[in-house]
């Protein structure tokens, strides 16, 4: 039987036969670095891209090294080194390992160890100390020692800009069916070929498109190519931008990276702006199989600077307003008799009925009376509900939520229905011309609160401020007596604890204490 | 110190259950309590009654107190003599510690007596013993902070008036006596005056001396007025949780064991020394189990006015480890178990459903709901070893179980 390299760490361990491991927060045995072995440098791409996905991979790149490896026993390997956190980030390295089919050790300097599993919950630890030679890493499994020597290092962000892009289908009814899933909703960049530039903007001017742009001048080419930038397209300028030859559509995926669109990086580069290094913008162009690195972050102009104005009109400035008088055109404001009905918002009853109101206030609903307001004038006692002034304040909103207020319920005297808010016309008259509401108001020169009414048409309007509208239901109700309450007095007075008062104590206040203690008496008291 | 029983009922006894001054002086001796037993008629003083009469309505309506005794003069002596060991004065008394021993042996057997019989008898001694843990002390303090000099329970020396200014910061407090520090004679003797007087120890378990268990007042558990006044009380106590649980932390270890009760008797066993009892066994406390139905249904009850009050859902929410405060919290939990004994807090109210559809609802579905939803928050929140504890232990008491 193969003797075991490995031993299950217990629970609570806290010393370990392996320099480099200590336990974490839940007492599982982390070394300082992991290694990650991957067959090949494609599951290397799909294990950068899942974690991509997953995290940020700005937490792994810093501390991250690739080596291509050489296995003393045969055979290569790809080796990812980099520091571990804790064990929870460590995990999430072994199971994203695991899908790509590489294997996670933990470890330090050139001894790694098998991370935890089902069997030892809590990790491993080396049953005996392995000292490795030269430059060589030791990998160490349950039954088994693998040595990799290291043959070249690779530049992690390197390799990251040098992928390959993938091909992604695009959908049949064309890129402006839905933007949202191309990444181009709210912003689309597209690189336009030297020779189609100044077509391409008069077409998006035309367009009406929010559009600016700046040329660029790209390795290898003659003449700068432009670099368009559209803020949320509409389906047309895509469909345009993308059917062209000639002209690259470009989904941002970054602030500073854009890919092409109908292509994809095998890396979520949203999340790694650490392999992008500097302030430069990269341009992933899939059609050329080309990166292009545009020199210093880009610096858009609007379009209306970049197209060229072919237009002759010209406005006239107006100079001077005619000196004219407008007196002719003024008219005067005056009630006329009118078919339309009105919703009635007040009643003027006259003084000899305000006795049969008293009789009928025992009828209306509390919310119209704590709305109604009462004015009185010698024709008579105005009750006025539910005015749009009134519904603005408190005391008006339960009417205007009743929707019927005083003025409408009481069956007696003269109606009178609102042309304006706050303004009362008696009904089956209206105001001549009809101007506006508000200009009504601003014409009768009425305050914020205040209340005009037109009684007859050939009386004058009456102003009536917020002081002179008494509530209907306090000018109803006179004052009410209260009977004063009597208390009753108890005869007794509560007890109360009693208070301690400490005499002052003579020298001799023992006096009477002579003897000892005294023995239990015959009915068993005592001490 | 001599003195007459008039002057120590006008001076001592009267104030301490009326309110006013109550004048310490000197400490009494066992030759005082003859003296005074010349004059016993006095006891019988119609302000004496009736002001013991209020003190019980404090409790209960129409307390039957029985007349004051020679017993009950005894424990207003040993009160006494208790407030005199916190005297501020002591260190002035020309006399040498033994002296102050014998005081307190005196003292402490004033304040041994035999356990109340009837619920009555329980009353009168917490009518005393209450007045005595309600005393009030004003205090004369001079100065501020860490220097400051205090006349407890007197008047500012005049030589201190002299001198101090409006500067000094001369002010009175007024403090509660008992729960302020005393002198260790003193607080033996309270100890001694709480076993005195049972009643005490259920109204106010936070003070009571160790030992102590609520079957002693087992009397008072078989009176239903009285129960309710002991629960009100409890209610009205701000930790009412703590409170219950001194409760029934004092009453599960006074269960009499099994084991013990089964032993064999030492006077038919063998005569060897190493099978007799060391020691004669101490008082029996009465464990019928009406007594112990009372003390849990008390108990019960008490979980029940706090749900009435709002209070209840707020003041469960951080379960102590206090074996006690576990074991009260239990004990709503297995009421179905002794229901039979104790009776439920709703019982004899209809049926929610029945209430309602004959009308006859008096808002007490939403006090059953509350009450049930009471009842499911303890669940979560009290250790089912608790629950299986109290099933064990105080159920087969009260009930009889198969």
């Amino acid at each position: 039987m193969a003797h075991p390299l490995l031993e299950p760490v217990a629970a609570g361990q806290t010393r370990f036969r392996m320099q480099g491991l200590s336990p974490d927060a839940r007492g599982i045995a982390v070394g300082r670095e992991v290694l990650v072995t991957f067959p090949t440098i494609d599951w290397l791409i799909a294990f950068l891209g899942a974690y991509s996905d997953e995290s940020s991979l700005d937490d792994l790149l810093p501390t991250m090294t690739l080596e291509h490896a050489r296995r003393h026993e045969g055979g290569h390997a790809i080796l990812l080194r980099a520091a571990a956190a804790d064990g929870y980030a460590v995990d999430r390295l072994g199971r994203l390992a695991g899908a790509t089919r590489g294997l996670l050790f933990t470890g330090g300097g050139s001894v790694f160890l098998r991370w935890r599993g089902r069997e030892a919950p809590f990790g491993y630890d080396l049953v005996s100390l392995l000292s490795p030679s030269g430059e060589e890493v030791l990998v160490v499994d349950l039954d088994h020692v693998a040595s990799y020597t290291a043959i070249d290092r690779m530049d992690p962000v390197e390799l990251i800009q040098r992928l390959q892009l993938r091909r992604v289908p695009l959908p049949l009814s064309g890129v402006s069916s839905d933007p949202e899933r191309m990444g181009l909703k709210d912003l689309a960049l597209a690189l336009v070929a030297p020779g189609l530039a100044s077509r391409m903007l008069a077409h998006l001017w035309r367009l009406e498109a929010s559009f600016a742009g700046y040329y660029v001048q790209l390795e290898g080419d003659a003449r700068a190519s432009l670099l368009l930038r559209i803020r949320q397209p509409r389906g047309r300028v895509l469909d345009v931008l993308h059917g062209t030859p000639g002209v690259e559509l470009l989904a941002p995926v970054s602030a500073r990276a854009a890919v092409q669109v109908g292509y994809r990086h095998p890396i979520q580069l949203s999340s790694a702006s650490a392999c992008l290094p500097g302030e430069e913008m990269f341009l992933f162009r899939g059609h050329v199989g080309r990166v292009e690195r545009l020199p210093g972050p880009p610096r858009f102009i609007d379009g209306r600077h970049l197209v060229e104005a072919t237009g002759t009109a010209k406005l006239r400035e107006l100079g001077q307003l005619r000196e004219a008088d407008l007196a002719p055109l003024q008219v005067e404001l005056q009630v006329r008799p009118a078919q339309n009905p009105r919703e009635p918002r007040g009643t003027l009853i006259s003084w000899d009925q305000v006795g049969l109101l008293r009789h009928l206030v025992y009828l209306i609903p509390p919310s119209a009376l704590a709305a109604s307001r009462v004015v009185p004038l010698e024709e008579g006692l105005v009750v006025i509900t539910g005015s749009s002034i009134g519904a603005r304040s408190r005391a008006g909103m339960g009417a205007a939520a009743a929707g019927m207020g005083a003025g409408a319920i009481v069956p007696l005297g003269l109606r009178l229905g609102e042309v304006a808010p706050g303004v009362l016309v008696a009904d089956g008259h209206e105001l001549w011309p009809r101007v506006r509401p508000s200009l009504t108001r601003q014409l009768l020169g009425l305050g914020p609160e205040d209340h005009a009414l037109f009684l007859r048409p050939d009386a004058e309007p009456i102003r009536v401020t917020e002081q002179q509208l008494i509530p209907l239901d306090a000018a109803l109700i006179g004052r009410l007596q209260l009977h004063e309450t009597t208390t009753v007095v108890p005869d007794l007075p509560a007890l109360e604890p009693g208070e301690i008062h400490n005499r002052k104590l003579g020298r001799f206040a023992l006096w009477g204490f002579p003897r000892g203690p005294k023995g239990p008496t015959e009915d068993g008291r005592g001490q | 110190m001599a003195r007459s029983l008039p002057e120590f009922l006008d001076e001592f006894v009267l104030p301490l259950l009326g309110g006013g001054p109550v004048m310490i002086d000197g400490p009494l001796r066992e030759k005082d309590l003859e003296l005074m037993l010349e004059h016993a008629q006095e006891l019988a003083r119609p302000e004496l009654r009736f002001l013991r009469l209020r003190r019980g309505q404090e409790l209960v309506a129409d307390p039957e107190l029985p007349d004051p005794d020679s017993d009950e003069l005894r424990l207003w002596m040993g009160l006494y003599n208790t407030l005199v060991f916190d005297h501020p004065d002591r260190h002035r008394v020309w006399s040498r510690t033994i002296v102050w021993r014998r005081v307190e042996g005196t003292t402490r057997s004033l304040l041994t007596l035999p356990a109340p019989t009837t619920c009555d008898g329980a009353l009168a001694r917490h009518v005393s013993v209450g007045a005595f843990f309600e005393l009030l002390r004003q205090d004369m303090v001079v100065g501020s902070g860490g220097s400051e000099l205090r006349a407890v329970g007197q008047e500012l020396p005049r030589r201190i008036l002299r001198v101090a200014g409006p500067g000094d910061g001369i002010r009175s407090e007024m403090v509660r006596w008992h729960e302020q520090g005393h002198a260790p004679e003193a607080q033996r003797a309270i100890e001694d005056a709480l076993r005195a007087s049972p009643l005490t120890c259920v109204l106010l378990p936070l003070a009571a001396p160790p030992g102590w268990s609520p079957l002693a007042a087992a009397e008072a558990f078989c009176d239903r007025a009285m129960v309710r006044a002991i629960c009100h009380r409890w209610a009205r106590h701000r930790d009412w949780v703590a409170v219950g649980g001194a409760v029934a932390g004092a009453l599960l270890p006074s269960l009499p064991n099994p084991g013990r009760a089964n032993a064999p008797n030492p006077a038919v066993a063998s005569p060897r020394a190493a099978e007799s009892p060391l020691a004669l066994p101490g008082a029996v406390l009465p464990t019928d189990p009406q007594v112990l139905a009372g003390v849990a249904g008390a108990l019960i009850h008490l979980h029940f006015l706090k749900v009435l009050e709002l209070d209840a859902r707020l003041g469960v929410a951080a379960v102590s480890r206090d074996p006690g405060v576990t074991a009260f919290l239990a004990l709503p939990l297995v009421l179905p178990f002794i229901e039979s004994a104790t009776g439920s807090p709703l019982g004899g109210l209809p049926e929610v459903a029945d209430a309602q559809r004959t009308g006859r609802d008096h808002g007490q579905a939403p006090i059953a709901r509350r009450w049930t939803e009471y009842l499911d928050h303890l669940q979560e929140l009290v250790p089912k070893s608790a629950v299986d504890n109290l099933l064990a232990s105080l159920v087969p008491r009260i009930v009889q179980t198969s």
